[in-house]
């Protein structure tokens, strides 16, 4: 035949259209962001998903109310605020690592990408949307605590008074700590962005929720490893500047250096930091939030294209 | 012993991605060592630190936890066991074999690099490399047990895993001293301790309980995991 007939046709059997309204693109979005942050917290998931979630976030509160608790009891402020991220790192760090596979595994490895792509979503919008849930998710499980202490520290009246054994009792920082508490949650929002996009980087190159959690926590342990060895090793040799240094490959004190560079006052950690850790920490963590982003966009472009 | 199980095993391990995170931790292992040779502080003690801290207390927990669940944990959640389960071999010689794969990979991949950087340090002196790659073989082959168990109990193996090496081993281990005795990275330094004469070395658990805790964890380990693996549902749990 010299005719090409064309090989596939598809009729119209008179299904009915769908005529009413269309919500568009940023509805699409915010339903996909809504959608991703409940998962994170198991809304939505069996009772088994809700498990991790919420004993890690009773975790996280158990500071905030043994807080409170010193702040009524003996005057008394064992953590500053700007410290309370940096001594929650562990759980923060296993929250993160549970948590953001089951963002964006399930797509990959069950193939749903392309119907989200299908829709007015693009890619970039996927991952848009998956970043600012675990943003979200993260900076909750940071500022609520954080609330729960400052409350507690505006009801309750601190004043310098004696112990018993005649030692002077109170807040060495002046009551209530508003500059501290306000920059800790604005460098909450930094933390959970940081940790959002090199989690959620991480765990999207996988389909595989196991190895996902795995290679997260592994890059964390990592980092903390490396960063505690150098520091002992150094301090060892008498170079405290390198050792300072190396206190820096840990992420959450890298942001606690910028932090304290910015606010001043505690570091809250009771690490030396050195001189120029803010600029230069700011950079990195600037940098490294810019190179997640940019690979996992490349990622989601291949797999959109695939 | 199943050689075709043990096959496939070792392919699905080592011929994914997990390959690349099973060279990268001796990888940074050797690359730290380099960096104490290069500033001078590869003394005995420094070596120690290293040993501790990264060898036994993060890259082996870790390798444990890759390898351990990564031998079965995979398959059910493909569903791919199905195949294994429906052919007629002892469900218990099944999971012997996943767990000696395992312990081989763990003696290639954290064992020999830890003696490897240890001798490379300080050679011989002290005994110190020799022990701590026999306590990294005991260790593993305690984590393989544990984790072979959890993969095979429950879908959240590696969370569980991870919080069991962060929070109990780590974070609680440090500030009480009680939970040290039921600690595998413990366990596994009690065993280095013992094969090194190095004062800078000092284990908190005795030998006399660390040695049988390691063989109890593990024979425990493997044959419940047989057993579980005996009434495995394929339904699943989620």
């Amino acid at each position: 035949m010299s005719e090409t007939s064309p090989t596939g046709v598809i009729h119209d059997i008179g299904y009915r259209h769908y005529t009413g309204p269309r919500h568009g693109r940023g509805y699409a979005v915010r339903a996909l962001t809504v959608h991703s942050l409940r998962g994170v917290f198991g809304l939505g998931r069996t009772a088994r998903a809700k498990i991790i979630p919420y004993s890690l976030v009773a975790i996280m509160m158990l500071p905030a109310v043994v807080q409170v608790a010193a702040m009524a009891l003996i005057s008394q402020r064992p953590l500053t605020y700007s410290g309370f991220v940096p001594a929650m790192q562990v759980v923060l760090a296993i929250f993160l690592a549970s948590q953001s596979p089951f963002l964006v595994a399930p797509d990959l490895r069950f193939r749903v990408l392309p119907l989200y792509l299908s829709r007015p979503v693009t890619p970039r919008d996927y991952v848009g949307a998956k970043l600012l849930a675990m943003t979200s998710a993260l900076f909750l499980l940071i500022a609520i605590p954080l609330t729960v202490m400052y409350i507690g520290e505006l009801v309750i009246d601190m004043r310098p008074g004696e112990s018993p054994f005649g030692e002077a009792l109170g807040p060495a920082v002046p009551s209530p700590d508003t500059v501290g508490y306000l920059g800790s949650m604005a460098f909450g929002l930094v933390y959970a962005l940081l940790l959002a996009a090199v989690g959620v980087a991480v765990a999207s190159f996988t389909p595989r929720r196991g190895l996902g959690v795995a290679s997260v926590i592994a890059l964390y342990l990592l980092a903390s490893g490396v960063s505690v060895v150098l520091n002992a090793v150094f301090q060892s040799t008498s170079d405290d500047v390198l050792a300072s240094w190396a206190l820096l490959v840990n992420p959450f004190f890298l942001v606690n250096a910028v932090q304290n560079w910015i606010f001043g006052g505690v570091t809250g950690t009771g690490l030396d930091y050195p001189d120029m850790a803010g600029p230069l920490g700011a950079l990195a963590v600037l940098a490294l939030i810019a190179l997640s982003t940019a690979a996992m966009l490349a990622r989601y472009r291949k797999a959109a294209s695939a | 012993m199943n050689t075709v199980i043990a096959g496939i095993t070792y392919r699905a391990l080592l011929g994914r991605r997990r390959i690349w995170m099973l060279i990268l931790l001796p990888l940074v292992l050797f690359a730290l060592a380099g960096l104490l040779r290069i500033v001078g502080a590869d003394d005995e003690r420094t070596t120690i630190l290293l040993m501790q801290h990264f060898a036994i207390g993060t890259m082996l927990p870790l390798l444990g936890l890759i390898i351990g669940t990564g031998v079965i944990a995979p398959e059910i959640d493909d569903g791919t066991i199905l195949h294994l389960l429906s052919k007629p071999i002892s469900r218990p010689v099944i999971t012997q074999t996943k767990f000696l794969v395992a312990v081989s990979l763990l003696v290639l991949f954290a064992a020999l690099p830890t003696y490897v950087t240890g001798s490379l340090l300080i050679g011989n002196e002290g005994g110190v490399a020799a022990g701590f790659a026999v306590g990294a073989l005991a260790g593993g082959i305690a984590y393989a047990g544990v984790f072979l168990l959890l993969g095979v109990v429950t879908r959240h193996a590696v969370t569980i895993g991870v919080t069991y090496a962060l929070v109990w081993e780590g974070a609680v281990g440090n500030f009480v001293p009680g939970a040290r005795r039921f600690s595998i990275q413990q366990w596994a330094k009690s065993i280095a301790d013992q094969f090194s004469d190095s004062l800078a070395l000092k284990a908190d658990v005795t030998l006399g309980f660390a040695l049988p805790a390691l063989m109890l964890v593990t024979v425990i380990g493997v044959v419940w995991a047989g057993l579980r693996l005996g009434r495995f549902s394929l339904a699943g749990d989620e």
